[in-house]
């Protein structure tokens, strides 16, 4: 076999390996009623969409708290809560969410199991479940 | 929905395919390949400014897809009277190679990688149809943020969230909104058709280019590369607007390559590069530095060669091209985006600090050559080396390489590399998380045009097999043929 006949094989290997993976990837097909991750997180705030306003700025709480035992652990608590914090406004665009108190409603984006307090000066609107609260400034 | 989503796709590129047929210079032959995959790239573009300036005047209205409609039909009748003036729609020069063993294969192992890359995508995208990260935390945030916003669809670009960056460029969100426009709400069907969209473009330019300029051959061998670097379709389906950017380089620079071979006759093509490389600035940031690069080059490469009337009249065609989108960019960037983050923390002393700290260099030096070894990985190797010893097995084209595009474009591209380096240098707060999170991105951003680069230069099988040094189809006693 020639030189260059020899660096074509190499190029076809090259693809035939990665055509390979291609066809494994494709066998992967996803069942048709399978929900992804971003989805389904994002139907826990369909109730609450429609009890906010139709935009303008709510402040927003969320869990978990970034910290941790080690600085490993914090920062694996902070992306946690960072990422819930991204998909929350992700769902709930137009409306900006910003995390603060200084505001007239707050989003709470909690663990489902978790028992949250209501923060100072506000009030519970609503539970929509799954550790989705709405709350709101409580008249001084 | 599907058949709305059709439309939006269908009307974005017959508008692009048809303005192509307007300005395709009447001395150059007419390729339908090179020009479809080119006008579905282009004619995106266009579209994404189009709704922004609609979006302006109007907001994110359903209006849009009719005036959108309307403009293709003028432009479809513009077409029509123009027919006969026209090139005949004659197709490339004909192959002066026959079809050989090897051509076969290789036509073969193309059609069953793009079928595998093909169900591999979707599949993907079926799987996680929001994308990653920066798909949902920025670029598709937008694009709600303008469907869901009506008439206040600029609070996409508060400062109030720093993190989505919201001085990025918005070709990408405009694009988005547009499928939803069309489709009449919201589907995830939409970015993921703007994702296939430039994806199988960038493999389809990249084969039609190198068909139309050099050989079938090594068309498809270019794209067969680039169907198999994982990272290219992976990327792809992850509806980031790095894949869009990276066509729009490689749309910048087959058009350069196009505008040489046409000689002085015409300067229709450098001001499609123009707008190829002004709708990269409206992708992303670094289309900007790219821009910036490829004139460097250009001018480099002008003044160093014997041609400097032709070189500054392309630059002249380049620059009428790119003007007006370097309008709206600076209109943009200085009328709705907030300041750039990076830019914005900017502090002078910490910066001469980084700039004068060695380990800082040594740490970007070395995560350059080992992210450029490795790029392309798959298993079996990585695509550098592959292409490597590809080089080695057949050589090196020296008229190609001695061709003024080409050192313009290698000047580009190495200035773009060295300007990203310096910015990793210069202002990245965690080094090494960013080197660890963009390097690779940023080098698939250049990967279609370093290919296509690389592969206008190497010999092609037909040259070795012939034992000639010959210059490909494009220039077979047509000096002025594309």
């Amino acid at each position: 076999m020639t030189r260059s006949g020899v660096a074509l094989l190499l190029i076809l290997l090259y693809a035939g390996v990665s055509t390979a993976r291609w066809v494994r990837r494709a066998a992967a097909w996803p069942a048709g009623s399978a929900q992804d991750e971003i989805t389904a997180y994002e139907s826990r705030f369909r109730l609450l969409r429609s009890a906010l306003p139709a935009r303008g700025v709510v402040g927003y709480l969320g869990h978990p708290e970034p910290t941790g035992p080690t600085p490993e652990d914090s920062n694996a608590a902070a992306l946690l809560h960072f990422r819930r914090y991204l998909l929350a406004q992700y769902s709930l665009a137009p409306v900006l969410l910003i995390e603060s108190t200084d505001h007239e409603l707050i989003v709470g984006n909690f663990d489902p199991e978790s028992l949250p307090p209501v923060p100072r000066g506000f009030r519970l609107v609503r539970d929509f479940g799954d550790g989705v609260l709405l709350f709101r400034r409580a008249p001084s | 929905m599907t058949i709305a989503l059709a439309v939006s796709f269908a009307v974005s590129t017959c508008t692009g395919l048809l303005l192509l047929w307007l300005a395709w210079p009447r001395t150059a032959a007419w390729s339908w390949p090179l020009a479809t995959s080119l006008g579905a790239g282009l004619g995106s573009g266009l579209s994404a400014v189009l709704l922004f300036l609609w979006m302006l005047a109007f907001g994110p209205t359903r209006g849009f897809p009719l005036a959108e409609g309307g403009l293709l039909v003028l432009v479809a009748l513009a077409a029509a009277r123009r027919r006969g003036a026209r090139h005949t729609g004659a197709p490339v020069t004909p192959s002066h190679a026959p079809a050989s063993r090897r051509l076969v294969v290789v036509v073969i192992a193309f059609l069953v990688t793009l079928g595998a890359a093909g169900a591999a995508f979707v599949s993907y995208l079926r799987r996680y149809p929001h994308g990653e990260w920066d798909a949902w935390m920025n670029w598709d945030l937008r694009a709600r943020m303008f469907f869901r916003g009506g008439e206040a669809w600029q609070t996409a670009f508060s400062p109030a969230l720093p993190w989505s960056h919201p001085d990025y460029p918005v070709l990408l969100p405009s694009l988005v909104t547009r499928t939803w426009l069309y489709a009449g709400g919201e589907t995830l069907v939409g970015p993921a058709l703007v994702a296939g969209t430039f994806t199988f473009a960038t493999v389809a330019l990249m084969a039609a280019g190198l068909s139309a300029l050099r050989f079938t051959s090594q068309g498809l061998l270019a794209a067969l590369v680039l169907l198999s670097t994982p990272f290219f379709i992976l990327h792809g389906t992850s509806l980031y607007a790095d894949v869009p950017l990276g066509f729009f380089f490689l749309a910048t620079i087959v058009c350069l390559a196009l505008q040489e071979r046409s000689g002085g006759a015409t300067y229709r093509f450098a001001v499609l590069a123009g707008i190829a490389a002004g709708l990269a600035m409206w992708t992303k940031n670094e289309g900007l530095l790219f821009t910036l690069a490829l004139v460097a080059g250009l001018l480099i490469a002008g003044l160093s060669g014997s041609g400097w009337a032709i070189s500054r009249r392309q630059l002249l065609a380049f620059a009428a091209g790119l003007v007006p989108m370097l309008v709206l960019a600076a209109g943009f960037k200085m009328a709705l985006a907030p300041p750039n983050d990076l830019l914005s923390t900017l502090n002078l002393e910490r910066t001469f600090t980084r700039l004068t700290d060695p380990h800082r260099y040594y740490l970007v030096l070395r995560a350059y050559g080992g992210h450029i070894a490795a790029f392309g990985s798959n298993g079996l190797g990585s695509a550098t080396a592959v292409l490597t010893a590809y080089l080695l097995g057949l050589g090196v084209n020296r008229s190609e390489l001695g061709r003024s595009w080409v050192r313009a474009v290698t000047i580009a591209l190495v200035l773009l590399l060295a300007g990203h380096f310096m910015v990793f240098v210069s202002m990245a707060d965690e080094l090494s998380r960013l080197l660890k999170s963009s390097l690779d991105r940023l080098l698939l951003q250049i990967w279609p045009s370093a290919l296509f680069l690389y592969f206008m230069v190497v010999r092609a099988h037909e040259e070795v097999r012939s034992g000639q040094p010959v210059t490909g189809r494009a220039e077979v006693g047509h000096g002025v043929r594309v």
